[in-house]
């Protein structure tokens, strides 16, 4: 799965400034409605209200500090994603207690095949890897965030 | 001319007025010709196919032996020369080197092409780069052992006189390689396949094929050569290795580089049965090709398969082929039966049982001893020795080879028959005893499974685990993947896309998830979405609220009086 195809400058936040989980996941949203990804803003609640649903059975904040909310939904007709960085890191409910730093979000349509999951998968097995996450902290551009996460 | 004649004349005139329009398409031959045959293939599919069914049913030998046994017993040289009155023989001798007619050593061949392409296909290159270092030293040592003692062998008996002519060449080669699909199905059964020796054995006879093959096409040019210009020096010897090596490399690496791309190509087609022609037509046009190069057929239909056997269309290929592999690889055994010529056989029965010792031995010393030098037991090391001891359709194949170029004579070809025969016999009772009993590694050898992972999930009920298979193979072919239930196995799913493999079961109330390390978060992923999943499914069960459904089928049970 390429992820130069479906992470962009645009969809991709250094600085996040939501302080809860419900703020992060509609900046994020925002992020893809900004970059015409979510088309209006009944398809952004919809989008929401994916994300959230899924949150509340169990919480996509995993350890080391990255969470992975995501959402299933027809108002997208491919798999969308979104990265965000909140450097002073937020209370996801995550796996360890710890807060959580980085976030990767992906909608994906709800009645067509693809590599959603996977997509998501890998791009944790990157996260997990403590040299990327170093790069993603330290980038200055979303461009850097990219190349560290293709590299 | 008589009266007689006259009216045959008319007659057969007539005849061949009303047959005009049929002789346009099928000159006078072809006709007789196409129908003997198309009873041959009849008589073989029916005779074979019971042959085996009786042989594995009645006496618990593997399939393949009765249906070599069948070909010997229907054979030109057995009840098929027998005439039928008004008809002749089913199964006339041919003046050629090969006792059967071309249309049926065309479908021979064809089988040949299927079956190599197959195992090409099912080489787990994964596994060899796993084990590879055990593997490596038990494939090289069982290939060089063998062809060399098979080799010797042929001189022994004087079939060849020297080390490098062809007849001995091929009597090595016919000896190097194993057919290890009887050993896996045994390693499966005792649920062996995962165990130290399992996988060597595996990882070996990727090698060995390998090795083999490559053997093949330089023996294979060699001889051509020799039969043209009737002696073989060294700097042809030295040309012909260097060109059967260069292709074998040349299309592989190609091959492997290739693969997804011409994976994706085919996936756009979308329908499986496409795909699958597709790719077997490709086979044959690399066989055709190696064949071209001065090499044998099946090496290009093998390196078709090994090129694909890292891509996901692996399960979707052997599952559209099937069908031609259960039609084909009977003719194939049978006919390979059909050439024994029992009469060039007295003379050398000695020679066989000898050359028969030798290939089992060759493979429990060459492969035996790598293992037990490197990390197993002396248990271990025989089991790993004999699990490479069965030869099979490659030993035939090059067999065959040889005595339709005329390296090899009807007696040594039968020599080969009765060889794989002996080997396919011996191997799985010998490999059954020897898997009694204790550890297979030497006292301090860690065991090699440090990539592998395990995921075990335990369920409250039997009923559950099942559900809840059939939901996760849902849920990666949403992903995308390929999901294949294993046959021998009903309880096991495999589940691929491209490099990735997994392998999920279900025993009792409990799931167990295999893969490879760095694809464990896909596995988990997707199983943790669809457990959660389940949540939602439990929800919408309980606003079925009190039943209603159940009321609404059981009213209409009751509600009309039937009958009068």
């Amino acid at each position: 799965m390429n992820l130069k195809k479906v992470l962009s400058p645009e969809t991709i936040s250094l600085s996040l400034s939501g302080s809860t989980k419900e703020e992060v996941i509609e900046e994020m949203v925002g992020l893809l409605m900004k970059s015409g990804r979510i088309k209006d803003l009944k398809d952004r609640d919809a989008a929401i209200k994916a994300v959230m649903d899924r949150e509340h059975k169990m919480s996509t904040g995993m350890q080391n500090g990255i969470a992975i909310p995501h959402g299933k939904t027809d108002v997208v007709a491919s798999l969308v994603a979104a990265l965000g960085v909140k450097k002073e890191g937020i209370d996801f409910g995550a796996l360890d207690g710890k807060p959580s730093i980085i976030f990767v979000m992906t909608i994906s349509p709800d009645n067509r095949t693809g590599p959603h999951i996977q997509f998501l998968a890998e791009v944790s097995r990157h996260l997990n890897d403590v040299r990327i996450r170093e790069r993603i902290l330290q980038a200055a551009s979303p461009d850097e965030v990219i190349e560290a996460l293709s590299g | 001319m008589t009266n007689i004649e006259q009216t045959a004349t008319a007659l057969t005139t007539a005849v061949v007025e009303g047959a005009a329009i049929i002789a346009e398409e099928y000159s006078s031959e072809m006709g007789p010709l196409m129908l003997r045959f198309i009873f041959q293939l009849g008589v073989i599919i029916i005779s074979a196919r019971l042959g085996g069914f009786l042989l594995k049913k009645i006496l618990k030998l593997p399939g393949v032996l009765g249906e070599l046994v069948t070909g010997m017993l229907i054979g030109p040289y057995a009840l098929g020369s027998l005439s039928i009155p008004g008809w002749g023989s089913l199964f006339p001798l041919p003046m050629t080197a090969v006792p059967v007619s071309p249309e049926l050593y065309a479908i021979a061949t064809l089988a040949s092409i299927v079956l190599l392409f197959l195992s090409g296909l099912e080489t787990d290159l994964a596994t060899f780069l796993r084990y590879s270092v055990v593997g490596s030293a038990v494939g090289i040592g069982g290939v060089i052992v063998s062809f060399v003692l098979g080799d010797l062998c042929a001189i022994f008996f004087h079939v060849a006189d020297s080390f490098m002519s062809p007849a001995a060449l091929f009597m090595g080669t016919i000896s190097t390689a194993t057919s290890v699909g009887i050993t896996a199905r045994i390693l499966s059964e005792k649920r062996k396949m995962d165990s130290p020796e399992g996988v060597t054995i595996l990882a070996g006879a990727v090698l060995d094929d390998v090795i083999g093959i490559i053997v093949l096409a330089i023996v294979v040019g060699m001889s051509k050569v020799a039969q043209a210009s009737g002696v073989v020096n060294w700097h042809h010897i030295l040309v012909i290795a260097l060109k059967a090596l260069t292709f074998w490399v040349v299309c592989t690496a190609l091959g492997l580089l290739l693969a997804r791309r011409v994976t994706q190509l085919l996936k756009l087609f979308k329908s499986a049965e496409l795909i699958a022609s597709l790719a077997f037509g490709l086979a044959l046009l690399l066989a055709g090709l190696s064949e071209k190069a001065g090499l044998a057929m099946i090496i290009g239909a093998y390196i078709m398969g090994l090129s694909l056997s890292r891509t996901d269309l692996v399960q979707l290929i052997q599952h559209e082929l099937q069908g031609l592999y259960n039609a084909l690889i009977p003719v194939f055994f049978c006919v390979m039966g059909m050439l024994v010529d029992f009469r060039a056989m007295s003379g050398v029965v000695v020679f066989g049982f000898i050359y028969s010792i030798v290939a089992i031995l060759s493979k429990l010393v060459g492969c035996g001893v790598p293992a037990w030098l490197m990390k197993f037991s002396f248990r271990g090391a025989m089991r790993v020795g004999i699990g490479m001891v069965p030869r099979g359709e490659v030993a035939l194949i090059v067999a065959g080879i040889g005595l339709s170029t005329g390296t090899i004579q009807p007696d040594v070809f039968g020599v080969a028959i009765m060889m794989t025969m002996i080997t396919t016999v011996i191997a799985p009772p010998l490999l059954v005893k020897s898997f009694e009993g204790g550890s297979s590694l030497r006292a301090g050898a860690e065991k090699n499974q440090e990539s592998l992972k395990t995921i075990s999930l335990d369920f409250p009920s039997t009923d559950l685990a099942e559900f809840m298979m059939v939901r996760i193979a849902n849920a990666f072919r949403s992903e995308e993947f390929y999901v294949y239930r294993v046959t021998h196995d009903i309880n096991t799913f495999q589940v691929r896309k491209d490099d990735m493999t997994f392998s999920i079961t279900h025993e009792g109330s409990s799931i167990s998830m295999t893969t490879h390390e760095k694809h464990e978060h896909v596995l988990r992923l997707v199983v943790l979405e669809e457990l959660l999943a389940l949540e939602d499914l439990f929800q919408s069960l309980k606003s079925l609220k009190e039943n209603a459904l159940g009321v609404q089928l059981l009213n209409g049970l009751f509600d009309k009086d039937r009958g009068q």
